[in-house]
């Protein structure tokens, strides 16, 4: 596999040595397992995408591994760190960052209000203060809208509002659930633009995708997720030689 | 009508309006933040009421630390209230009307500790201002000044940290979206047991101020508890600052309906009012109705 320049020098909102790690996990919803012995690797600064028909659990991978969901087997674990069963805030804590599927803006506060809840755990003004200038220098249409209630944004915007919430945490890893869901298409590239920008700055992400052909340049590596498991992994680039998996899975 | 009737009529309705208030603060911030109607907060109040006749009239101690006390009972109380319900309940389907139960549940059960402890009889609030000054045609109270000037307060210390703080914005938060919340790091669970901590330091406060005015009884919070349930749904849910700017309105109608029609129209006119509010402005008078979006 390739090896991606790293980017090391100078970018300290860009991730610094991260490694997801999620080993055997097992999990989803009381009674009724979703996940059978889930295994996936994002390394740091590798951009990792799970793409599957709806309702196979790619969201509820997600929500297990922000701690929303309690795993009932398996192992979670961030540069080393177990984080098998942790809480959200736990997780947000250790660096893991979920930009949930509908955004789940603060819907009664302000764009500005809503980055500054992004970065919660961020008790350092100054330090804030360069977040939010980093972060608005990346969505700078966000900077028109800093007075406006989240409630009363497009969908589009509301979109942005919640990556860059998101962003705001300044995590090692990113987790983005299906961004461009519900989405008129030139918004669509223009937030995968945005996910390309990110990934070249070095963040290590992991990104849920409904349509493979998004994420196939992208992606460093593609999951394949069918009925709980991994049915398919490899890189992005292979995805497109292998029509036989996109029409048995994706009935493309 | 003459000078003096309109004096003592504004009066009263700002001295009752303050008490009202009162008792509306605790209230209203536990239903505007997290959604829960909080049925044992009446016995928030009565306990912050015997904890400062506890202190200071059996204890002997001198008078702040009969509000020390309240404040510590109170916060005591509304961290037993979150370890006994809220923490268990939080997450589980039907939450808002399962807590209603539940608190009402609590409720009984102090309002009965409260009569084993101190019995039935009625006690005078030991915290309290004598005398009164003279304003003219009417004579006022320290007291009813206390009362109107604690609420205010009260009020302003609520909605400072509520806009300005990272706990406000936080608890804001958690209110609007509690999922997202916790993925951006707040402790739901800590937020919680916080802000029923503090609504039982409001409501323990509140309590002495209005047994200082009236008496004390274990059942002395039920009847404010209707009252602010009143205010708050007339003003929109969690909206506090428009909770008291109701309680003043509605106790200034009430002591004018008393005073023309007779002292047993108060309670129908409050109600009267407030079937009109609903009917006409179902989200309440400040409230907006709220907007789902999938």
């Amino acid at each position: 596999m390739p090896e991606p320049a790293a980017a090391t020098a100078g970018n300290g909102d860009a991730a610094e040595a991260g490694g997801l790690q999620v080993a055997g996990l097992v999990g989803g919803y009381s009674r009724h397992p979703v996940l059978h012995r889930i295994d996936l690797s994002l390394p740091p600064r590798r951009l990792v995408s799970l793409i599957g028909p709806n309702g196979h659990g790619k969201t509820t991978l997600l929500r297990t591994i922000a701690g929303q969901l309690k795993p009932q087997r398996g192992a979670i674990r961030l540069d080393g760190r177990d984080l098998t069963g942790q809480g959200p805030h736990r997780v947000a804590a250790a660096g893991i960052v979920h930009v949930p599927q509908g955004d789940l803006l603060f819907s009664g506060m302000s764009v500005h209000e809503n980055l500054l809840m992004g970065a919660y755990l961020l008790r350092d003004r100054a330090a804030l203060r360069a977040r939010l200038d980093w972060v608005l220098g990346l969505l700078p249409k966000l900077a028109e809208r800093r007075t406006q209630i989240a409630d009363s944004l497009s969908g589009g915007e509301r979109r942005m509002v919640g990556i860059a919430r998101g962003l705001m945490a300044g995590g090692k890893v990113l987790m983005l659930d299906e961004p461009s869901l519900g989405l008129a298409p030139v918004i669509i590239d223009q937030i995968y633009d945005l996910i390309a920008v990110l990934k070249e700055a070095g963040h290590s992400i992991l990104l849920v995708e409904e349509s493979p052909e998004r994420v196939q340049e992208l992606a460093d590596h593609v999951l394949l997720i069918d009925n709980g498991t991994v049915a398919w992994s490899g890189a992005g680039a292979e995805l497109a030689q292998r029509e036989e998996l996109l029409s048995t899975y994706l009935g493309t | 009508m003459t000078i003096e009737t309109l004096s003592q009529i504004l009066l009263t309705g700002l001295t009752v309006g303050g008490m009202y208030a009162l008792a509306t603060i605790g209230l209203s911030l536990i239903w505007g933040s997290l959604g829960m109607l909080n049925m044992a907060h009446g016995v928030m109040l009565t306990v912050g009421g015997y904890s400062a006749y506890g202190a200071v009239a059996a204890l002997g101690l001198a008078w702040p630390f009969g509000l020390l006390a309240a404040l510590l009972m109170g916060a005591l109380l509304g961290g037993l209230i979150y370890l006994g319900s809220v923490r268990w309940m939080v997450n589980t389907k039907d939450f808002e009307t399962n807590i209603i139960i539940a608190t009402f549940g609590i409720a009984i059960a102090l309002e009965a500790v409260v009569l084993q402890i101190f019995g039935g009889q009625p006690f005078g609030q030991p915290l309290v201002l004598h005398g009164a000054f003279d304003a003219g045609v009417v004579s006022i109270p320290y007291q009813n000044v206390v009362i109107v000037l604690g609420s205010l307060a009260l009020m302003a210390v609520v909605s400072l940290l509520m806009r300005h703080s990272r706990l406000g914005r936080a608890i804001r938060a958690v209110s609007q979206q509690k999922e997202a919340a916790g993925l951006m790091g707040v402790p739901v669970q800590q937020v919680f047991a916080l802000v029923l901590m503090f609504s039982g330091m409001l409501a323990a406060l509140s309590g002495v101020m209005l047994t200082s005015s009236t008496q004390l009884s274990p059942a002395l919070g039920q009847d404010p508890m209707i009252k602010a349930f009143i205010m708050c749904v007339v003003a929109g849910l969690g909206h506090v600052g428009g909770a008291i700017a109701m309680a003043f309105g509605l106790a200034t109608i009430e002591a004018a309906t008393q005073y023309w029609l007779g002292a047993r129209w108060g309670f129908p006119m409050l109600l009267t009012l407030v079937i009109l509010v609903l009917v006409m402005r179902p989200a309440g008078l400040f409230g907006r109705a709220g907007i789902r979006r999938l």
